[in-house]
């Protein structure tokens, strides 16, 4: 069992493959008590590669152990939000959407247009939001999806951003009405009734206080600027 | 007449949120979003109940004509059976 410290927990994960090797590497720690406990058996393992003929075990253990950390997150006023999110100015910024939709795309555009050191992706995939002390924080964690962009840091999170491709740049605020199917979709959605309270719960305090857009955007730095003077976080507002 | 069973209504920053729980109920994905008199329906309806007990009940609760929240009820009531969301 490798110990890590994933979105302030301490998460006991067992792997052994070099995808979770490398992955894992940045998140290291040492402690006592672990709050989560991750590990595949053989025999799922032995299930799932039935059920997903194509992914290959180190492929299989990635996904799984990630899918075990975030189910076990619900417990700890957190979930993960199927998004690429990127650091700015001391605010996360979560762009959400299918996969395909072009999220790591946008953010990619963000690195480029306000520089890599000033711009950076916390997790490409899958970020982790706790509400932590009263705060809502976004969290690199070693599941970052196709892409090994991720970084071991919380960032308070600034908005939350549902993209769509289009041939012009807009964006709009959304209610809560709106934004709770399009996040809905967007996590693993928990079967056991006392999860999805716990679920509905994070949710209730998130859009009470961030702000959640729909954008529709081409591939351009016309782009990241329609999104960033809309979603900008505005210090002393 | 009731809803059926392993549906969780819940208020989501000001919005009524129902979505499905329970390992039965996984092939539904969706989100059921209802708005105000909706929500005080389908708190009613998660026990077995009559049109016409929701009638007074919707009357006693809004102040709305009897013939206005009638048609409130029976439009709501067609939603459900056709979402398939009441049991028997």
């Amino acid at each position: 069992m490798a110990k890590l410290r994933v979105a302030q927990l301490n998460v006991e994960v067992e792997y052994k493959h070099p995808t979770m090797i490398k992955q894992a590497e940045p998140y290291k720690a040492d402690f006592e008590r672990p709050n989560i406990r991750v590990s595949i058996s053989d025999e799922s393992m032995e299930r799932m590669k039935e059920e997903n003929p194509h992914l290959n075990e180190d492929e299989l253990e990635y996904i799984f152990t990630g899918a075990g950390f975030y189910e076990a997150l619900l417990e700890f006023n957190g979930f993960m939000l199927h998004s690429s999110g990127v650091c700015m100015d001391g605010y996360a910024y979560l762009f959400s959407a299918d996969p395909g939709t072009g999220k790591s795309t946008h953010t990619g555009l963000w690195q480029q247009y306000f520089g890599k050191d000033r711009a950076l992706i916390i997790n490409d995939d899958k970020p982790a939001i706790r509400l932590v002390d009263d705060v809502l924080y976004a969290y690199g964690t070693p599941w970052s999806g196709k892409t090994d962009k991720n970084l071991n840091m919380r960032v308070p999170i600034g908005a939350i951003v549902f993209i769509e491709r289009s041939t012009d740049n807009r964006i709009r605020e959304i209610t809560p009405n709106e934004a709770v199917p399009l996040i809905m979709g967007q996590t693993i959605r928990p079967a056991q009734q006392d999860k999805m309270i716990k679920l509905l719960d994070v949710l209730d305090t998130l859009l009470r206080r961030v702000k959640v857009y729909r954008l529709g955007c081409d591939m351009s730095f016309d782009a990241v600027k329609t999104s960033y003077e809309a979603i900008r976080v505005r210090e002393g507002q | 007449m009731k809803i059926k069973e392993d549906y969780l209504l819940r208020n989501v920053a000001g919005s009524h949120i129902v979505v499905p729980v329970g390992e039965g109920n996984l092939d539904f994905s969706g989100v059921i979003t209802l708005n105000d008199v909706g929500a005080f329906l389908w708190e009613r309806l998660q026990s077995d109940t009559t049109p016409e007990e929701l009638l007074s009940a919707l009357l006693a609760e809004y102040d709305v004509k009897s013939d206005v929240a009638k048609k409130d009820i029976d439009d709501f009531i067609v939603k459900l059976k056709g979402a398939d969301l009441l049991a028997d």
